[in-house]
């Protein structure tokens, strides 16, 4: 019998210097989409912010799937710092092990979100689960 | 208890030997009290030390001083040395804030004729200096500006007024390391950087005023140029965005280059390259000009401070540069005949007396070491020892070191609360958000006193001065 499909969701753990991200999907894209939904959580501490504008896209390229994670949150964070603006729902045109491309809409801040340094290798793991896809990544704060 | 055999060397070093695991390459050596120890091995530090000293060329021992926590692949408050002709560099071993750092300014003033003014003196600070995540509007740098900083250090903040020529030799590498390469860093960290200089940051960043409240060492003190009841300034901050985007973007370089050069790594956060390799020296001219943008930052901050103290206590508060030390930067240094490419991450330089790179004013005592507390717990000054050299490849601690989470802290503590307690001690505190007071309360830290204890027993450095808390703008 096949496992059903998991639901999107994720959990928030603290540790001393950083917060640990435990994600499941269906899909590797609806994991990405998950983790974009998961930072959005940790930058947005306030409801400083405007709804903004038309979707934008986002492309990244990796070596495989657990880079693309990390360099996936990595791209949100240089966009969140440069335009203030956090990205919050995803629609994923295309998720494979090295490559994602997304648009995605968001709010615009007043002042860009400081809380996430960096999305890290550290801990890092993707796995294959019955229905879908488990990770863990670690966000430098 | 540690998951590893342990030999304890003297009561404050203790040593998990290269036998501990089958791919470590060299032991590590951790100082600490009892007390301090039983933290450390509560969390992640002693796995990472241990993952640490599995990197191709690390030599002597991996370090970990008495205020060590688990980082990201490195631990933080970790020293580790390779060998610069055929060893490895590690953005992971320098951090996210690359040079992130502490800078001392002496002013002429004493506690009882700086008090009147205090309060509206740092309140002007915190109007002065961005702080969180705030740009700064006036002095956003042009492209060609932006590259001088990041090549040549202070020279573009000389021009403009920012710096004073004395402030030079009084900062580490004189605020400029030869090899810092700006087409190395990446145009994303670029648009992070132009309009942070002079910005604090967030997380544990400050500004602080404060009084030396205790002398240990008068001949150290007087070469400082230090003295009791004397008001300084204390800032701690970092290269800000650039910083962190150019470690994210070589951690990936590193991460894909590794397979080339046969690297296996116990974590990915460990990724490596040999430093004589493109992608080595790529990062190290990359990190090199982060580490020049950080010493801008401190010095346009140290500007501001100057312009604030002139505005509260006219001619009189006039602040010296005392000294700026890095406590995250990887640099090319050479120990027992050897080049050694030495990762501080949480870890400050400390040379001593007969070191070359020890100003000349303070060689006759050592190169001053700035060890911030907790937020509203007091900061010392040491002076570096020259055993130090063979104890800690000429390193020693940079903080208290955290000991609670940011959530668990504020769990804990309420920021209102935190604000009211340092009120209480008569610390004026200036905030953004209750959130982040909380978030740096002195409960989540480990005890400063005991930290610096340590390394004053063992050697690494020696107390001189302690400063207490008189204002604080947090970043």
């Amino acid at each position: 019998m096949t496992a059903p499909r998991l639901l999107p969701s994720h959990e928030l753990r603290q540790h001393t210097s950083e917060i640990e991200l435990h994600i499941r999907a269906g899909s590797l894209g609806d994991l990405l989409a998950e983790a974009g939904r998961a930072l959005a959580e940790v930058e947005l501490t306030s409801a400083d912010c405007a709804l903004g504008g038309p979707a934008r896209p986002i492309r990244v390229s990796s070596s495989d799937r657990e880079a693309l994670l990390v360099d996936w949150l990595n791209e949100l964070i240089f966009l969140a710092d440069i335009d203030r603006w956090v990205a919050m729902d995803f629609s994923i045109d295309l998720a494979k092990a090295t490559e994602v491309r997304a648009r995605a809409s968001g709010v615009t801040l007043q002042r860009a979100p400081s809380r996430v340094k960096a999305a890290t290798f550290h801990g890092l793991r993707v796995r294959d689960v019955p229905g879908g896809l488990e990770a863990d990544l670690i966000l430098d704060v | 208890m540690s998951a590893y055999p342990v030999i304890t060397l003297s009561p404050l070093v203790r040593e998990i030997p290269v036998t501990a695991r089958p791919d470590m390459r060299v032991p590590v050596r951790v100082y600490a009290d009892d007390e301090l120890w039983h933290q450390i091995v509560n969390d992640r530090s002693l796995d990472q030390a241990v993952n640490v000293a599995t990197l191709p060329g690390v030599t002597g021992c991996v370090y970990a001083m008495p205020d060590v926590h688990e980082g990201y692949g490195f631990p933080v408050g970790g020293v580790a040395a390779m060998e610069a002709d055929d060893g490895v560099i590690s953005p992971g071993g320098v951090g996210y804030d690359i040079n992130c750092g502490v800078r001392l300014l002496a002013s002429d003033l004493d506690l009882s004729v700086a008090r009147p003014h205090l309060e509206a003196a740092v309140h002007d600070l915190s109007r002065s200096i961005p702080s969180g995540p705030g740009r700064n509007p006036q002095l956003d740098l042009a492209a060609t500006d932006l590259d001088r900083v990041l090549d040549d250090g202070y020279a573009l903040l000389l021009e403009r007024g920012l710096a004073l020529p004395e402030d030079l030799p009084n900062t580490e590498a004189g605020g400029r390391l030869p090899a810092a390469r700006s087409a190395c860093v990446s145009a994303k960290a670029k648009q992070r950087g132009h309009n942070q200089l002079g910005t604090i940051g967030s997380g544990n960043h400050f500004v602080e005023v404060q009084v030396v409240d205790e002398v240990f060492e008068p001949a150290a003190a007087a070469a400082f140029g230090l003295r009791q009841g004397q008001i300084t300034v204390l800032i701690h901050t970092g290269s800000r965005g650039l910083g962190h985007q150019v470690c994210t973007d070589y951690v990936r370089q590193m991460d894909q280059a590794m397979r080339r050069y046969g690297i296996q790594l116990p974590d990915r956060q460990l990724a490596c390259a040999p430093l004589g390799s493109p992608e080595g020296q790529a990062y190290f001219g990359a990190m090199c000009a982060a580490a020049n943008f950080a010493w801008a930052n401190r010095q346009t901050i140290t500007s501001s401070v100057r312009r604030v103290f002139a505005r509260a206590y006219g001619t009189t508060g006039g602040l010296r540069l005392v000294y700026d030390v890095a406590h995250n930067i990887a640099k090319v240094e050479e120990h027992g005949g050897a080049r050694l490419c030495v990762h501080r991450k949480g870890a400050t330089r400390a040379f001593g007396p007969s070191h070359p790179e020890t100003p000349a004013p303070y060689r006759a005592v050592g190169q001053p070491v700035f060890i911030p507390g907790s937020m509203g717990t007091a900061s010392y000054v040491l002076a570096g020892n020259d055993a130090a050299m063979t104890l800690s490849f000429g390193s020693t601690c940079h903080g208290a070191g955290r000991a609670m989470s940011r959530g668990e802290a504020k769990r804990t503590r309420a920021g209102h609360e935190v604000r009211r307690e340092l009120e209480r001690q008569g610390i004026i505190v200036r905030c953004p958000s209750s959130s982040e007071l909380a978030e740096e309360a002195p409960t989540a830290y480990k005890d400063v006193e005991r930290v610096v204890e340590v390394v004053h027993q063992v050697g690494l450095a020696r107390k001189v001065v302690r400063l207490r808390p008189l204002g604080v703008v947090k970043g």
